[in-house]
């Protein structure tokens, strides 16, 4: 009973994990203008995240060793450098993103100045470091992010033609008035949003974390395969909403207020008090992941002690990073810097960022040296093979999209 | 662990080297090889590790800024790498294991000026939490 009870509860950790800004505003934005007809790429991006997040925790169960430690390996240390720096900066800014998101939603709640509320909430997350252990601060915030579950709730409550939604997801198509360039910078921008590059950091060192082996694959999986999914589905539902709301009355999203626009209208107070406890609990949890990552990636990358098993005092460097990361982040979204926009373009790098870690990590979880009978399935195999062609013509078209299309406008 | 034959760059460079308390102490950023007059083949008689090693190995103008940094902030004048002497080497597997603990090692300046100036100033460094 209790291994059925911590499996539950290592679904919903993740399905409430899964959101964050990036996610919040690229569906809410995406559903406002194209309405469902992105929402395949949602559909490849929870695949594909799928997969990493797989192949990147197996290893760090097998081999008990974070991301970064193997990159460097395999990559050696010039080209490694080269990966860390790109991977920190997206990461970096993801973390600036989210810090903003969680003084966004602040902001929603209070009508009080977010750039005020920034301060506190980078103490915040530094505290919840410094102080939380790990498997309760996953649990606490992953389970509180459920609260945007409110999403669904409002979408069925605005009884939308359900078959006309389906045929929107299923038949693709650019919507009048929107050039190709545009529709496909804004798939960009989900699949970034869908497959952060932190969210694996995140995931392979957390495992190491809580001393993961091989015997819990099992639960790695279910944790994978089932809560990203359902994950992915909250995500179709902000886009939904949008789609519902927005899009018809021509309201663009540039703020959080557009995103939760229609669950307030269908939910009203009791609605905007659960999806600003979502997003909260989404963004907070994900400013401690992205400042976590940092430290992660610099210290495996440099071979220094990490983690939050020992007191701080073990790890100084690397909580010396965190640190100097979140109060970084923090001034960034200080200069005024619109969280927003921060995280549009943290979706577009993250998109570019990303095969740099994926094919160190495909590498490793082929080599029976490492993973002895652990290494990749066929299936896995064949599809992380396409994922790899995928993630690569991406990365190369990202940034010519972004500056043809002035990023999206 | 002598006499063993190894691909250096696939096995030992890059490596994560642990404690007795498995505690990490660095990467093998460099090794130091001893080349025999008689001409048989080189050994590595030590791992190096800090930036002092990774400088060289990076190059370029980086490299050379990291050494000269590394060098200038070191408190011991002409500061070599840290040096660990392969015979304290106990397994050489995904990690390397060495039979000291960190504090004896020596080889972990920065780590402990992290410490001591910065980390341990915050009240609750002491603390571990599970």
């Amino acid at each position: 009973m209790k291994v059925v009870l911590k499996v539950f509860l290592g679904i919903l950790t993740a399905i409430g994990g899964f959101v964050d800004i990036g996610d919040l505003v690229a569906n809410a934005v995406v559903g406002a203008r194209f309405g469902l007809s992105l929402a395949w790429v949602v559909v490849i991006g929870v695949v594909g995240i799928c997969l990493f997040a797989d192949m990147s925790g197996r290893v760090a169960a097998v081999t008990g060793r974070g991301t970064f430690d193997l990159v460097r390996e395999r990559l050696g240390p010039r080209a490694g450098l080269a990966n860390l720096v790109a991977s920190t900066f997206v990461t970096f800014l993801t973390l600036a993103a989210e810090v903003g998101g969680v003084a966004l939603a602040l902001e929603l709640a209070t009508s009080v100045s977010y750039l005020l509320f920034v301060p506190l909430v980078a103490f915040l997350v530094w505290f919840v470091i410094w102080r939380m252990p790990f498997e309760k601060m996953e649990q606490a915030f992953g389970l509180a992010g459920l609260a945007l579950l409110a999403f669904a709730v409002a979408l069925w409550q605005l009884g939308p033609d359900w078959s006309e939604l389906l045929r929107q997801a299923t038949h693709p198509s650019v919507p009048d008035g929107e050039g190709h360039p545009t529709y496909l910078f804004y798939a960009v921008s989900l699949f970034g949003a869908a497959m952060t590059p932190y969210e694996v950091f995140f995931f392979s060192s957390g495992a190491v974390e809580e001393g993961w082996s091989r015997k819990d694959l099992r639960t790695e999986r279910l944790n994978v395969y089932l809560g990203f999914p359902l994950g992915g589905l909250l995500s179709l539902a902000i886009a939904a909403c949008a789609t519902l709301v927005l899009l018809p009355q021509g309201i663009g999203v540039d703020h959080l207020d557009q995103v939760a626009l229609p669950v307030v209208l269908s939910l009203g107070k009791v609605g905007l008090a659960f999806l600003i406890v979502g997003f909260v609990a989404a963004t907070f949890g994900a400013a401690l992941e992205t400042a976590l990552s940092t430290g992660y990636s610099l210290s495996q990358y440099l071979g220094w002690q990490w983690g939050k098993r020992t007191a701080p005092r073990e790890a100084a460097r690397f909580h010396a990073v965190v640190l100097i990361s979140v109060v970084l982040g923090a001034m960034l979204i200080l200069t005024t810097l619109d969280p927003v926009k921060v995280t549009e373009y943290s979706l577009v790098f993250s998109a570019v960022a990303l095969p740099l870690t994926y094919l160190p990590i495909l590498v490793v979880a082929n080599d029976p040296d490492y993973m002895g009978e652990s290494v990749n399935g066929r299936v896995v195999n064949a599809l992380a093979s396409v994922y790899l062609v995928l993630l690569t013509v991406v990365a190369f078209a990202a940034i010519p999209l972004m500056i043809a299309t002035k990023a999206g406008q | 662990m002598t006499g063993r034959v190894r691909d250096l760059a696939l096995h030992l460079l890059d490596r994560q080297v642990v404690d007795t308390d498995g505690a990490a102490v660095g990467n093998v950023d460099d090794v130091e090889l001893h080349v025999p007059e008689d001409g048989s083949p080189p050994y590595v008689i030590a791992l190096l590790t800090g930036p002092q090693a990774l400088g060289p190995r990076l190059g370029g103008r980086l490299g050379s800024w990291l050494v000269f940094w590394s060098h200038a902030l070191s408190r011991h004048s002409g500061a070599d790498p840290g040096r660990i002497g392969m015979e304290l080497l106990t397994d050489l597997g995904a990690q390397v294991t060495v039979a000291r603990s960190r504090v004896e090692l020596g080889v972990h300046e920065n780590e402990d000026r992290a410490r001591t100036y910065f980390v341990e100033r915050i009240p609750g460094a002491r603390d571990a939490r599970r």
